[in-house]
């Protein structure tokens, strides 16, 4: 499943990218997400909740940041697992900043998650009707968290 | 594996209510649970409390309101309905979309109530019954409320049931004279859910022109869905095979399908597209005769 | 907490607990040690676990036991009336209507209910009977052939 958005921030590039570096910013933004903890300042690791029709899924996960390249792009690769076993899930994100004009800054993210087990075979239709409405709402938790950090 | 639950059957609707409202949203309902017990199979259900409502006989029926419509109740099974001398004329399209779903097993035990409150898009029932202009009955311990069928599902696998609601009864009203309704699905298997399904109902008028129409699509969308801007390119119109493909178009951009492992998005737009126009045409064919 | 269970399958009457969560596939065939009856797919789609409940065919394994509280059961165990092998049996041993055998009681089981209900289907209505059954070695066709001798008359049923 590809989960992909856009989106531009009135911010200078460098501060958009320090916020978007700081432990846990990314994931914290899952729609969901619950308990973020950081591992160390490249990894962390957190728990999230969703709910589609009858199926609530609780899953754990873990990221951590591959490519750092400031303050254009960041890739991020993550794995985790639905509690009870329904499913195990890998998850590989990139960020890309782009300055558009002076102080304003076009944030490009795409988000490939793969799925397998009982929850990806039984629950695919559910759960992949719920990765368009998953991707919109990622996309206004990061730019609302960006604006409330580091302006507008 | 399922996971341990405590288990309830009551034997009348008010001893149902009752312990939904005692229990909430911690308890789950089970009819013939011919959809829920395959996702509690797989543990991806796992209520404490399920109430089995299977054997409430008072909730499994077919009666006319008196005017030559249908009230249908919502544990009548899928084969009951299949097999009712009432399916026919105006409500023959019940008993051919019952035909369709699932299998003869399946449609022994599961329920016409049961599917609706599933709220799969990709249901058989919803989008007949959404052409027809059908309303669901629902019934709590405060009292009963109705709802257009077109209203009942809210998202993927979400109904307006809210909690303490059961789903009682379907209304089939009797269908207008000159109405002719139709529905089918494309599957790749018989018995499979629809990849796509679409149902279409037209009312011909003088000459006839398009009266009225009712266009609902299954598995198109997050909710079984009204193409409302294809049935804009028809209503008050003479039909032509133009305009049905116009419709069709318009119906495919209409639509919000998703790709999943059946097809991909822009094949669900292509069947759209075409099964439109084919069972507007069918529609059409039935409304002359009726 | 197990409840009672009263229920009746090939004519015998019985009476057990079973947890809330057994599956009547899993009554038949763990407590009461009617294993003919097949667990083919987890997921509703194969019959192998075909079965008759109050003279319909049902799936065994998407029915709560429970919810056979009362009922009559006949699973493939009964349809053979001592020794003597059902009609739809015995068309289907000369027609090799079964390679594995795994489908083959919820074949037999879902062609009875059908020619119990519809003692002359069609070539189209067979097909359809068994649309809820997988069988992956036949391709059917000895299958349609076996039912299609039945309906003809060509076995006659036991005394």
């Amino acid at each position: 499943m590809l989960i992909e958005g856009k989106f531009t921030m009135k911010a200078p590039i460098k501060e958009v990218w320090n916020f978007l570096l700081e432990p846990g910013t990314l994931a914290s933004c899952i729609p969901g997400a619950e308990k973020m903890e950081a591992v160390d300042d490249k990894t962390w690791e957190g728990v999230v909740k969703q709910k589609v029709g009858p199926i609530s899924v609780k899953l754990n996960f873990t990221q951590s940041l591959t490519e750092v390249d400031p303050p254009k792009h960041i890739k991020a690769v993550g794995r985790g697992a639905a509690v009870g076993g329904a499913g195990t899930f890998t998850q590989e994100t990139i960020v890309d900043l782009k300055e558009i004009a002076k102080g304003e800054v076009e944030v490009a993210y795409s988000s490939k998650v793969s799925m397998v087990g009982r929850l990806a075979t039984f629950g695919e239709r559910i759960m992949r009707a719920k990765v368009n409405k998953v991707g919109e709402e990622f996309t206004n938790n990061l730019r609302e968290k960006m604006k409330s950090r580091v302006g507008g | 594996m399922i996971k341990d639950f405590e288990h309830f059957a009551p034997k009348t609707l008010k001893e149902a209510l009752t312990l939904l409202d005692k229990y909430q949203d911690e308890a789950k309902v089970i009819c013939g649970g011919q959809s829920l017990l395959i996702l509690m199979r797989q543990g991806l259900v796992a209520p404490e409390y399920v109430i089995d409502i299977k054997s409430i006989s008072e909730l499994s029926y077919i009666k006319t309101d008196g005017k030559g419509g249908l009230k249908i109740g919502a544990l009548t099974t899928h084969r009951t309905i299949e097999k009712s001398s009432q399916m026919r004329d105006g409500f023959a399209v019940l008993a051919e979309m019952e035909t369709r779903l699932a299998s003869i097993q399946t449609r022994n035990w599961g329920t016409i109530g049961g599917n609706l409150c599933h709220g799969d898009p990709a249901g058989d029932p919803a989008p007949v019954l959404i052409a027809l202009n059908a309303t669901l009955k629902m019934a709590s311990l405060k009292g009963e409320r109705s709802l257009p069928a077109e209203d009942f599902t809210l998202d993927y696998f979400e109904t307006a049931l809210k909690t303490g609601e059961l789903l009682t009864e379907i209304i089939v009203p009797a269908p207008p004279a000159h109405t002719g309704t139709a529905y089918t699905k494309f599957n790749i298997i018989e018995s499979d859910l629809a990849t796509v399904g679409v149902a279409a109902s037209i009312t011909l008028g003088a000459g006839d022109s398009c009266q009225d129409i009712r266009i609902a699509l299954g598995a198109a969308a997050a909710t079984p869905m009204r193409a409302k801007k294809a049935e804009a390119v028809l209503k008050g119109k003479k039909i032509t095979d133009a305009l049905l493909a116009q419709a069709g178009e318009t119906a495919s951009t209409e639509a919000d399908p998703i790709s999943d492992m059946q097809a991909s998005e822009e094949y669900r737009r292509e069947l759209v597209k075409v099964l439109v126009p084919r069972i507007s045409k069918e529609a059409i064919a039935r409304a002359k005769k009726a | 907490m197990k409840k009672e269970l009263k229920l009746k399958v090939n004519g015998q009457p019985y009476d057990i607990f079973v947890k809330p969560k057994t599956l009547l596939v899993e009554a038949l065939r763990d407590h009461l040690a009617l294993t003919g009856t097949k667990r083919g797919c987890n997921s509703s789609s194969c019959g192998a676990c075909t079965i008759m409940l109050n003279g319909m065919a049902v799936k065994s394994c998407s029915i709560l036991a429970l919810q056979a509280n009362g009922a009559e059961i006949v699973t493939i165990e009964g349809l053979a009336k001592g020794t003597e092998l059902s009609p739809l049996q015995k068309a289907f041993l000369d027609h090799g209507s079964y390679q594995c055998g795994f489908c083959t009681a919820g074949m037999l089981m879902a062609t009875t209910a059908l020619l119990t209900e519809n003692p002359k289907p069609t070539k189209q209505e067979i097909k359809e009977g068994i649309d809820g059954n997988i069988c992956r070695c036949t391709g059917y066709n000895s299958i349609i052939r076996a039912v299609t001798a039945v309906v003809k008359g060509e076995y006659k049923e036991a005394k």
